[in-house]
């Protein structure tokens, strides 16, 4: 007896050691996202997101011979110099890579940071073109995809399976925004030249106000046959309602950002009935095993889905990297996004597929146009 | 011309809002010369109040009293809700620094606007809240062409009426000259057997409640709130304080009503993204050929 218990005690403290030193080996993966500030919604459902993916990995048997991932948060408040900050934490803080952050202006300082000091970042909701185009970096990708391919999507959508003639874009001179609507003016262009549309209203509102009558009331003198918002859905779904007081009739197009549960909460459902919205797949019309495990556990662990598109992208993100840190073999900056550029076949994450382009974007992201229907809820449109 | 009546009721709408939160301002600086950071919080609070009045409590008190009288009871709950905030403001962040000058009492305030706000933000989360649609009165009139909501009337006319109620009280009744004789000198007040510690506790319910008011009220006509959203407002009140001539009730309502048709008529006429600095040049313009304000000459008599 005496013997069993002291080998049973054996066996005890070895476990208790060997999770120890598990847990001290943990892998050490930063997220920055706005857990406050104006886009605390998204912030808060992209950590929970990570949550759940970390879970899935852990379920998968870990990464590097069953390490776990234990998840940094730094909080960036929705704002750049808030960015800075959490970037700097999370350098400091030795994470071995980072996914972040949401905002493309939040993100521009925090890319710089990492990449002054080689930390690999993903992002998962800055769209904005000039991120990987503008100078080339080293160890910046992203999950989600890119502002011109929704801007680009929106014209051609518009004018050649909506017919559209006379289109006005209005954006809220947000980096994200105003970079959807150039990218959708410049594409409007070929069919301006042809004769085939007319850019008959392109102006900016300022996000954050309440009341929008001025520049509705100069959209409905221009009289368009459709209406592109590229920005928030806070302001959209204030838009759509004023502008339809005011007697504007014609097609309410809203960009990926634009248009969520929440849009028909603010717009009512009078209102956000028939918006249509140029996005990617809303995660409920992901129907891979893995998105539909993803759902799963995110709805038992937060009662609901997430409620816009972006929060998958972070959970996608978690994935791409477990996947270069396990090929990788190490936690080495430069191995990682060696991995991240070039060994990304058999990668899948909630959004199906994850590969990155030589300058980090995210290779084949689609975009689809959804509407508003009758019960408020947002599914594929069908003209 | 349709297009410039149409922006001066939607100016004059949005000038009641400030107005209202401009009072609040104006008032507690009439008596305690602090400018209360906290006021625009104070303001979302009264929105958020009232959503959780509408929303939780009213199903059942729309569907028995009907709209208006669901709104009523909303505001009433505002009010007194947001007064007693305001109460427990002065009590627990300013009494207690008051005698150390005003410097620490502005900080004060800043602080207590961050907890407001995140305060409001742990209780109903961050996310925009809508009012629902099913709460709000619908009824709109077509006049010549003109759409005038009876949201917006009512908005107009029910401000109207609690500044002249405050107006009266200020000037017309033996509290009221209480009050103005504390904003002139606080030691000579006390002195002579006013009892400053009850003016400024009634300045301290009134001028948030009032804030309160004017809060659900913009819940219900924008019907989208935040608990980001009082900053805004409580910049955009302390700009038609100032453009009115702090201190003074008159000029707050005046500076309130201008303010927003200004805005709106500069997001009409010139641009919306360039409205905001067309509006701070009409300030700075004002502030030059007028230091105290519009309506700020009666400098003596400051509440």
């Amino acid at each position: 007896m005496k013997r069993f218990s002291v080998a049973f005690l054996a066996v005890f403290v070895f476990f208790a050691m060997s999770s120890a030193a598990g847990a001290a080996e943990a892998v050490k993966i930063g997220l920055q996202a706005p857990v406050t500030g104006q886009w605390a919604y998204e912030g808060q459902m992209a950590k929970q997101s990570v949550e759940v993916a970390l879970q899935m990995i852990a379920e998968e048997g870990g990464i590097l011979g069953g390490k776990e991932i234990e998840l940094v948060v730094a909080d960036d408040a929705s704002n750049p110099k808030d960015s800075a900050l959490a970037a700097q934490r999370l350098v400091s803080q030795k994470v071995a890579a980072v996914i972040g952050t949401y905002g493309s202006s939040v993100n521009e300082p925090a890319a710089d940071i990492y990449e002054q000091n080689k930390m690999v970042d993903i992002a998962y909701g800055s769209t904005a073109v000039k991120l990987t185009m503008a100078k080339e970096r080293k160890y910046f990708f992203r999950t989600c995809g890119r502002d011109d391919a929704q801007g680009q999507f929106f014209a051609q959508y518009a004018v050649e399976v909506m017919g559209a003639k006379r289109i006005a874009i209005m954006h809220d001179n947000t980096t994200f925004a105003k970079g959807v609507a150039e990218e959708a003016k410049n594409a409007l262009k070929a069919y301006v030249d042809a004769g085939k549309a007319e850019l008959v209203y392109y102006d900016a509102i300022a996000p954050g106000e309440k009341d929008f009558s001025p520049s509705i009331t100069k959209l409905r003198e221009a009289k368009p046959d459709v209406w592109y918002f590229t920005g928030y859905y806070p302001e959209a779904g204030l838009l759509v309602r004023q502008g339809r007081d005011a007697g504007v009739t014609c097609p309410f197009v809203g960009g990926n950002a634009a248009i969520n549960s929440d849009f028909v909460k603010i717009a009512g459902l009078e209102y956000a009935k028939g918006s249509l919205l140029t996005q990617e797949p809303m995660p409920s019309d992901l129907d891979t095993p893995k998105s539909k495990r993803f759902l799963e556990l995110y709805r038992s662990n937060y009662r609901d889905i997430p409620s816009s598109p972006w929060p998958v992208y972070a959970a996608d993100a978690a994935f791409a990297l477990a996947w270069a840190i396990d090929k990788a073999g190490s936690t080495d900056s430069d191995a990682i996004a060696s991995v991240l550029r070039n060994q990304m076949e058999g990668c899948t994450g909630v959004t199906g597929a994850i590969a990155f382009t030589e300058r980090g974007d995210r290779k084949g992201v689609p975009y689809k146009m959804y509407v508003v229907d009758g019960e408020g809820n947002i599914v594929l449109y069908k003209p | 011309m349709g297009v410039f009546l149409e922006q001066l009721v939607n100016g004059l709408t949005i000038g009641s809002f400030y107005a209202l939160v401009a009072l609040g301002y104006s008032m507690v600086y009439g008596v305690m010369k602090l400018i209360n950071f906290a006021h625009g919080d104070l303001f979302a609070l009264g929105s958020y109040v009232g959503y959780a009045v509408l929303v939780y409590g009213s199903c059942i008190i729309t569907r028995t009293f009907g709209v208006w009288a669901g709104m009523a009871i909303a505001m009433a709950c505002a009010f007194l809700l947001v007064g007693a905030a305001g109460l427990a403001m002065e009590r627990i962040a300013y009494r207690p620094v008051t005698a150390a000058g005003r410097l620490p009492l502005v900080v004060s305030a800043l602080g207590v606007s961050i907890f407001l706000e995140n305060a409001i933000m742990a209780i109903w989360g961050p996310r925009y809240q809508a009012y629902p649609a099913t709460v709000v009165p619908s009824v709109s009139w077509n006049i010549m062409g003109l759409r005038v909501t009876a949201m917006q009337s009512f908005i107009l006319l029910f401000s109207l009426f609690l500044m002249a109620m405050l107006y009266y009280i200020v000037q017309k009744t033996r509290f009221g000259a209480a009050i103005r004789a504390t904003a002139l000198d606080r030691e000579m007040a006390t002195m002579l057997g006013v009892d400053v510690d009850v003016v400024i506790r009634f300045i301290f319910f009134l001028g948030p409640a009032l804030g309160g008011i004017a809060g659900i009220m913009n819940g219900m006509y924008y019907r989208q709130i935040s608990f980001a959203m009082g900053w805004n407002y409580g910049l955009k009140a302390f700009t038609a304080t100032i453009l009115g001539g702090i201190g003074n009730i008159p000029a707050a309502m005046v500076g309130g009503l201008l303010l927003g048709i200004l805005e709106m008529l500069g997001a009409a006429y010139i641009s919306s993204a360039w409205k905001d600095v067309f509006t701070f040049l009409v300030l700075i313009l004002v502030l030059i050929v007028r230091p105290t304000g519009l309506v700020g000459e009666r400098i003596a008599e400051k509440v």
